[in-house]
C-alpha cells in the first residue's frame, strides 16, 4: 500500500518546508528526522527557532527539567546547519547559566536577525557582550536582563524594534542605546525605575512606555504616530514633579505632528498638566484621531486643562475615551468653573469625533462642564457612553438630570447612561 | 452568471476578466478583481498579459485546474474588504478541511502564485496535521518510505560506521524487523505461533527452572551489574555484553510490539556505552537516552535471537550461542507438561510490560509464579 501512494510532502519546495516545521513546536520539528532519508536533516536549516517550556516534559524535579531544556537546546544548536535568523527562547525554568551565554555567542555568528530572551523569575541573565556584535539584528526583545553596553558599540544599525522589560541597564546607556538605533521603528520600555528618558529617534513609530519616569521627553520623534505611556508615580517622582518647571506637554507632545493614537494610563495627566501655562500649544495635531485617556483627575483644573488642550488641537478627532478618578469628596471645595464660560474659546469645533466614552464618572463640577462642552461642540457626534463610578451611588440621579439637560449640537447624538444595579 | 446579473442591474459597469492558462493547456475565464488577488497574477496583468483569450496568463506548472479553482475560491471571498475577521477566520477554518494530499498541491500551487496568506493557511494546517503524530502515523499520512537504518535513526550526527557495536545493533533490529515480517506473514498458522511460544518459554522457563540457578542468577546478576557500574574492564566487557544482549533479546521475545518502552534499548544501549567513549554520551547512558526521547518517539525495541555472523569475537559468541541452545534442550525435556500451562499463559504474558533488567525478570518470575499456585 505504501507504494501505491505518492509522497506529496516532501516535494514541496524547502521554504515552504521551512514554514510547516516553524509552525510545529520544536520538538515535533526535530522529530521529523526519523520519518525518512530525506527528512533526516531537513529541520536542522530552520532558520526561525523558537524554545519554550513547550519543549519541556513535565516533571516534577525543576533540577531535571532545566537540565533536559539545556541538553536539548545545546544539541539542537550543535546538530543544526545554517544561518538562523530568529532565535527566541522563552523558559521559566531556566536562569542564568554558562550555556545560555554559548548559546548567545553560537547565535551571534549566525547572522540572527530577531532575538527573544525572556528567562525565569530568579537571578537576571546578564546578556554577554556578543549580544552586541548581532550586527544585523532588527527586533531585540528581552525580560529581565542585565544589559551593559560595551564602550566600543556603536549600536544596533539595523534595529527597527526593540522591547526591553525589567531590564536593568545604567540610564546613560539607554539613550545612547535608542539613539544610536538609526531604523528604530517601535521602542517598548517597561518597569523602568526611576528614569529620566529623553528618546532620540528620527524613525520612530510607536512608542510604548511604562514604569516610574522621573522625566520624558522627546526630543526628535517626527514620524512618531502612536504613543501608550503609563506612569507610576513614586514619592520620589513626586517630589521631582513638584520641583519641576519646564512645560511638560510641549516636551512630551510637542513634536509629535504626525501622531495618530495617543493612550495615557495613571499618571500621565497629571505629568502633563506640570508646568503647563494655560496657552493654546502651537501644535496641531491634524492625523490624531484616537485619543484614551485613563486616570484624568476632574478636581484638577490643570489636568482638565491637559484634556482640553489636547482635544481642542485635535481637529481630526474621531473617538476619544476618558476614564476619570475624581475624589468627590475633594472637589465640594468651589472649583474654578468660570473658566468654562468665560476663558474658554468657543470657535473649536470637533467636525469629526463620533464616539465618546466616558468610565468612571464620579459627577465632580469640571467633569460635568467638560461633558457639556462635549456635546456641544461635536456636530458629528453618534454616541456618548456614561459610566458612573462604582463609587458614585447616590450622585447618580444627578447626573442623569444633568446630561439630560446639556444641548447637543449633533442631532444623531445618543446618550447612553450604563447604569449597573448595585 | 454574475455577469448578466450585473449588467442588468447596472449596465455601465462592465466586469473585467482575465484569461488563464494552466498546465493542462486549458483556459479559463475569471473576474479580474478576483485574480489579481493572487501577485503573480496581478503582475503579469500589469504587463500586459491576459487581457484576451489569445494571450492568457500562463500558470505555473503547479496549478492545475482543480488547485486553481480553489485558489480561485480562496481568493473571491478574501478579496471582499467588508468582511471581519471572524468571518475570514471562520471560512479558513473550512476551507482546509480536506484530505492532505490535496492540501500538500494547494500549498504548492499558492506557493507558485506567490500568495502567502493561502500558503501561511495551509502550512500550518499541514503543521496541524504532524503536530503530536508518531512517526509511523506521519509517514502513513504522507507516504513517507520508512528507509532510515536503526542506526540511523537513533543518532542524528553522523556515526562512524567501523564502530561494530552499532553495527551489531543495527543488525539487531534488522533481524528483528525481519522476523516480525515473517511473523506478520504466517499469522495465520498454529505452527509458527507455537513457535513463537516456545522461545518464549526458553526464556522464561530459564528463570524459573531452579536447575539452572547458577547461570541464570549469573545471567540475572550480570545484568544486573550491567546496570549499575556504568564502566567496566574491556576485558570482561566483551563476554557481558553479548550475553546480556543475549539474554536480552532472548527474553525480550516474549515482549511483542505493544510494548512501547524504550527501557531494553536503554539497557542494550547503557551495555554498549559501558565499553567507552564511542556513544556521544560514555558515562551517562540515561543521556542517549534522552536524546533519543528528544529526538524520537520510543523506537521498536525487541529483539532476535542473537544468530550473530558478524566477526566479532566469533567464538564467544559461538559459546553463548551454545549456552542458549543448551538451556533450551534442557529446559524443554525437562518440563513438557508445562508447556501446555505455559502456552495457554503465553496470550496474557504478551500484553505484560516487561523489562530486561534483573527486576523485570523477576517480575515474570513471580507472576508465572502465583499462576502456577
Amino acid at each position: 500500500m505504501e507504494e501505491l501512494g505518492r509522497d506529496f510532502l516532501s516535494d514541496l519546495p524547502q521554504s515552504i518546508i521551512e514554514t510547516i516545521l516553524t509552525k510545529l513546536p520544536i520538538r515535533d520539528a526535530v522529530r521529523t528526522s526519523i520519518l525518512s532519508s530525506r527528512w533526516r536533516y531537513k529541520w536542522a536549516s530552520m532558520t526561525h527557532l523558537v524554545f519554550d517550556d513547550r519543549s519541556a516534559t513535565q516533571f516534577n524535579d525543576r533540577m531535571v527539567v532545566e537540565d533536559r531544556i539545556v541538553n536539548f537546546i545545546t544539541r539542537f544548536l550543535f546538530l543544526h546547519d545554517g544561518p538562523i535568523h530568529k532565535f527566541s527562547l522563552s523558559s521559566s525554568y531556566l536562569q542564568s547559566s554558562p550555556d545560555i551565554d554559548q548559546w548567545l555567542l553560537f547565535i551571534s555568528r549566525k547572522d540572527v536577525k530577531e532575538l527573544v530572551l525572556e528567562l525565569g523569575e530568579g537571578e537576571w541573565f546578564r546578556a554577554p557582550s556578543c549580544v552586541f556584535s548581532c550586527k544585523n539584528l532588527m527586533r531585540l526583545e528581552l525580560v529581565r536582563c542585565e544589559l551593559d553596553p560595551p564602550p566600543n558599540f556603536k549600536g544596533f544599525l539595523c534595529l527597527k524594534y526593540l522591547n526591553l522589560q525589567q531590564v536593568l541597564i545604567p540610564p546613560d546607556d539607554i539613550e545612547c542605546l535608542i539613539s544610536s538605533c538609526p531604523l528604530l521603528e517601535s521602542l517598548t520600555l517597561s518597569y523602568f525605575d526611576s528614569l529620566e528618558l529623553t528618546v532620540r529617534a528620527p524613525n520612530l513609530k510607536y512608542l510604548i512606555l511604562e514604569g516610574e519616569f522621573k522625566d520624558l521627553c522627546l526630543a526628535n520623534t517626527p514620524l512618531l504616530v502612536a504613543i501608550s505611556v503609563a506612569m507610576y508615580m513614586t514619592d520620589d517622582i513626586a517630589e521631582h514633579f513638584e520641583q519641576s518647571s519646564s512645560c511638560n506637554f510641549d516636551k512630551f507632545l510637542g513634536g509629535v505632528p504626525k501622531l495618530e493614537r495617543l493612550i495615557g494610563h495613571i499618571y500621565f495627566t497629571k505629568y502633563l498638566s506640570i508646568g503647563n501655562g494655560q496657552r493654546r500649544s502651537p501644535i496641531t495635531y491634524h492625523h490624531l484621531k484616537f485619543i484614551e485617556l485613563y486616570q484624568v483627575s476632574f478636581d484638577d483644573i490643570k489636568e482638565v486643562l491637559v484634556v482640553l488642550q489636547l482635544i481642542m488641537n485635535s481637529p481630526n478627532l474621531k473617538a476619544l475615551q476618558i476614564s476619570g478618578s475624581s475624589n468627590t469628596t475633594a472637589a465640594t471645595r468651589a472649583p474654578d468653573l468660570q473658566f468654562w464660560d468665560e476663558k474658554l474659546s468657543t470657535d473649536c469645533t470637533l467636525g469629526q469625533l463620533k464616539t465618546v466614552k466616558l468610565t468612571d464618572v464620579s459627577g465632580v463640577p469640571h467633569e460635568m462642564k467638560f461633558i457639556k462642552f462635549l456635546l456641544e461642540h461635536s456636530p458629528s457626534l453618534e454616541e456618548m457612553s456614561v459610566t458612573p463610578s462604582l463609587y458614585v451611588t447616590e450622585g447618580r440621579l444627578n447626573m442623569l438630570i444633568d446630561l439630560v439637560s446639556f444641548k447637543r449640537a449633533s442631532s444623531q447624538a445618543s446618550i447612553v447612561f450604563i447604569h449597573e444595579p448595585a | 452568471m454574475i455577469e448578466a446579473d450585473s449588467e442588468i442591474i447596472k449596465p455601465e459597469i462592465l466586469k473585467a476578466y482575465v484569461w488563464l492558462q494552466t498546465s493542462d493547456g486549458s483556459i479559463q475565464q475569471v473576474e479580474q478583481e478576483v485574480a489579481m488577488f493572487c501577485p503573480f497574477i496581478c503582475r503579469e496583468i500589469q504587463s500586459g498579459m491576459g487581457s484576451s483569450k489569445n494571450y492568457p496568463i500562463s500558470l505555473p506548472s503547479r496549478v492545475n485546474p482543480p488547485m486553481l479553482s480553489l485558489i480561485l475560491d480562496y481568493c473571491r471571498f478574501h478579496q471582499v474588504p467588508g468582511r471581519s475577521n471572524k468571518e475570514r477566520k471562520s471560512f479558513d477554518e473550512k476551507f482546509v478541511r480536506m484530505d492532505t494530499k490535496r492540501l500538500c498541491e494547494l500549498t504548492s500551487a499558492a506557493d507558485s502564485l506567490q500568495l502567502k496568506p493561502l500558503v501561511d493557511l495551509t502550512s500550518r494546517a499541514l503543521a496541524r496535521v504532524i503536530e503530536g503524530k508518531s512517526p509511523e502515523e506521519i509517514r502513513e499520512i504522507f507516504h513517507l518510505p520508512d528507509d532510515l537504518t536503526e542506526e540511523e535513526k537513533l543518532e542524528p550526527i553522523k556515526n562512524t560506521m567501523d564502530d561494530p557495536r552499532i553495527r551489531l545493533l543495527n543488525r539487531l533490529y534488522a533481524r528483528k524487523r525481519k522476523e516480525l515480517k515473517e511473523r506478520e506473514r504466517l499469522k495465520n498458522i498454529e505452527v509458527e505461533e507455537d513457535r513463537g511460544d516456545e522461545r518464549s518459554v526458553d526464556d522464561l522457563l530459564s528463570f524459573i527452572n531452579g536447575s539452572n540457578e547458577d547461570s541464570k542468577t549469573n545471567r540475572v546478576s550480570k545484568s544486573k551489574k550491567k546496570n549499575r557500574k556504568r564502566k567496566d574492564h574491556h576485558k570482561a566487557a566483551p563476554s557481558n555484553c553479548t550475553s546480556t544482549s543475549n539474554s536480552t533479546t532472548a527474553s525480550s521475545d516474549a515482549v511483542y510490539t505493544n510494548n512501547k518502552e524504550s527501557n531494553e534499548l536503554d539497557s542494550v544501549r547503557s551495555s554498549l556505552t559501558c565499553h567507552g567513549n564511542l556513544l556521544p554520551n560514555p558515562c551517562n547512558g540515561t543521556k542517549l537516552h534522552d536524546i533519543e526521547d528528544n529526538t524520537i518517539p520510543p523506537a521498536e525495541d525487541e529483539f532476535d535471537d542473537c544468530d550473530l555472523d558478524d566477526d566479532i569475537d566469533p567464538a564467544l559468541k559461538e559459546k553463548i550461542d551454545r549456552e542458549v541452545e543448551d538451556f533450551a534442550r534442557r529446559l524443554n525435556s525437562d518440563w513438557p507438561e508445562r508447556m501446555q500451562q505455559i502456552l495457554s499463559l503465553g496470550q496474557e504474558r504478551r500484553t505484560l510490560q516487561l523489562t530486561t533488567n534483573g527486576n523485570g525478570s523477576l517480575r515474570i518470575f513471580t507472576s508465572l509464579d502465583q499462576r502456577r499456585k
